[in-house]
């Protein structure tokens, strides 16, 4: 047998990726620089208590008999079953602006529906036109970048309503600052309003280790712990990939699930210093004890909210955004027992240079920085979940400086480089990205993305 | 392969491949995909799973091909000859 296949990153996307190849008998190998496989969607233990850490809710939702549903179709192409998710759906999310009514949107779209109805009665026939042209429209057709807000103007004649329906979609998966480009408005449309979400019973760990066993049964070598170091190339094949600790292993394809530019590091080429900006995020997690006075939501999964009419979703000029972001209550979806310890997350937008900047200065002015945000961010949330800042037991934050340690990702940027390579071609005879800067986002979205691509540029190719 | 033992090992995979397929009513010359509900991509596992099973190479102009379960079975006879 010849040369195996190579799957750089184990997070979802490289997953993926590697179990599909496994399927058909392809030999592969996934190498993740971790000891832990997942990526941005792992997990750590503190005081006996797992914590998951990206995790909010899985976008995609669809019931069983959906059979064309990216997520059936998922679990069909990895030969998954579904029963082995343990799903549990949504109670509800919220769309929080200043002076007007809360939007709710539940996996069920006329709940969307109806609150644009009560709070926006003038915007509901343009809303039900905006839907019926996003059903018509193909967003895989390859297109040139197209502003979304241009569209939506011409079809909701009331701007905080174009605000309010962008800010879950932008904060979900938009690498892009302030607009998006109409396919992605599409497909996380789809994907958070018309499907919706849910999240497995358990934890993250648990989807982990049944991708983690399936690759294992299939025959896959899993390399954890140590990093892929540089790819060899001659001309524009990739001959070789070389690891941290030495160890040089020869390839067939390579799929690559670490970002375009980082990628082309690995081999050697220079990144053009373009001015693209990388948006990235601070993240909290409180862990609060409910059976004091405290009084968070027991109705709402995800809470969206800004605290200014318009929307700004770009890099902030400082080291955190308080005006808008999103809380995440993991225990609020239905079949979930909440015990007494109650999660509550919240992400906001922030800049990676302060926070650089603040490490550099020194590791205590970087903590104090740290704890001083996630102050805030708490009290500002507390607007929308009720009070728990004085029944806090634990918490922990990760900043733009966090995610980059963790994952690689330059300057920490979760959603990647705003430019994207859905074919995934990245200038490589015999390598191809999956993933982030392919441009599927979200657990489901990696996932996909990594089937795709092996579908694509491994399998019709296979030699006998 | 017979031509019937063809027919089976493509109704088998195709099983694999989706437990709910129902093939009482399947019409042997109409196009499995609409029949089937399949897509390209249920397609690609029909030939990567000849392809696990029986070293056939197929390569992706061929495809169309195996549109209905006849024309699976007379595209393959040859090819499944010795198997
Ligand atoms: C705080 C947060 C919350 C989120 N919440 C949700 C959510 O609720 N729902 C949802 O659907 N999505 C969520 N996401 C997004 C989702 O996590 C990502 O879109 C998805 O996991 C990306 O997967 P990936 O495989 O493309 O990338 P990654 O997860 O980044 O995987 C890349 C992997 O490559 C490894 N790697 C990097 N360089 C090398 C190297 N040189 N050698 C070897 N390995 C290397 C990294 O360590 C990493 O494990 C969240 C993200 C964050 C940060």
């Amino acid at each position: 047998m010849g040369a195996p296949h190579i799957v750089i990153g184990g997070g979802l996307s490289g997953l993926a990726a590697a179990i599909r190849l496994a399927r058909f008998g392809e030999p592969v190998v996934i190498i993740e620089q971790h000891n832990r496989l997942g990526g941005l969607n792992s997990y750590y233990t503190r005081n006996g208590r797992l914590y998951e850490t990206g995790l909010h809710a899985i976008s995609n939702f669809a019931p069983r008999k959906q059979r064309h549903a990216p997520l059936n179709k998922l679990l069909k192409q990895l030969q998954l079953s579904r029963d082995d998710l343990s799903i549990c759906e949504q109670l509800r999310s919220e769309i929080h602006f200043p002076g007007t009514e809360p939007l709710l949107f539940s996996n069920d779209f006329s709940l969307l529906r109806d609150t644009i109805d009560d709070v926006f009665p003038h915007a509901l026939a343009g809303f039900d036109r905006l839907v019926q042209r996003l059903d018509h429209h193909d967003p895989f057709a390859p297109a040139p970048f197209t502003a979304t807000r241009e569209i939506l103007s011409s079809f909701l004649n009331d701007q905080q309503l174009i605000e309010m329906l962008l800010c879950p979609l932008l904060f979900y998966g938009s690498s892009w600052q302030d607009d998006i480009d109409f396919n992605q408005f599409t497909i996380l449309f789809r994907a958070i309003y018309q499907d919706g979400f849910f999240r497995p019973a358990g934890t993250i760990k648990d989807l982990l280790d049944l991708l983690t066993e399936t690759l294992i049964e299939r025959g896959a070598t899993i390399i954890t712990g140590t990093g892929v170091e540089h790819l060899r190339v001659v001309d524009d094949r990739v001959e070789s990939v070389i690891l941290e600790n030495g160890e040089e292993l020869d390839c067939n394809i390579v799929i690559s699930t670490i970002g375009s530019d980082e990628t082309r590091r690995l081999a050697g080429k220079n990144i053009d210093k373009t001015d693209i900006v990388r948006l990235s995020f601070f993240e909290s997690i409180f862990t609060v004890d409910s059976t004091g006075k405290t009084a968070v939501s027991k109705d709402a999964t995800c809470i969206f909210f800004c605290r200014q009419n318009r929307l700004r979703y770009r890099k902030p000029n400082t080291p955190v955004d308080l005006k808008s972001g999103v809380i995440s209550l993991p225990d609020n979806f239905s079949g979930r027992e909440a015990g007494t310890m109650r999660d509550v997350r919240i992400t906001h937008l922030a800049n990676y240079q302060q926070w650089f900047d603040a490490r550099a200065a020194s590791a205590s002015s970087y903590d104090d920085l740290k704890a001083a945000y996630a102050r805030k961010s708490a009290r500002v949330a507390e607007a929308y979940v009720g009070s728990f800042f004085e029944a806090i037991t634990y918490q922990d934050s990760f900043t733009p400086l966090t995610v980059q340690r963790y994952t690689g990702k330059i300057e920490g940027a979760v959603y990647g480089s705003p430019n994207k390579h859905t074919d995934g071609a990245c200038g490589f005879a015999n390598m191809f990205l999956a993933g982030t800067d392919q441009g599927y986002l979200g657990i489901i979205g990696a996932m996909l993305s990594g089937v795709l691509m092996v579908n694509r540029h491994i399998l019709p190719k296979l030699a006998k | 392969m017979t031509r019937a033992e063809i027919r089976d090992l493509i109704i088998e995979i195709i099983k694999d491949i989706d437990d709910e397929a129902q093939f009482d009513d399947v019409s042997p010359d109409e196009p499995l995909r609409d029949q089937l509900d399949l897509d390209s991509m249920d397609f690609l596992d029909i030939v990567m799973e000849l392809r696990k099973r029986h070293k056939l190479q197929i390569p992706e102009e061929d495809y169309p091909q195996l549109a209905t379960l006849n024309s699976c079975v007379n595209y393959l006879e040859p090819l499944l000859h010795n198997a």
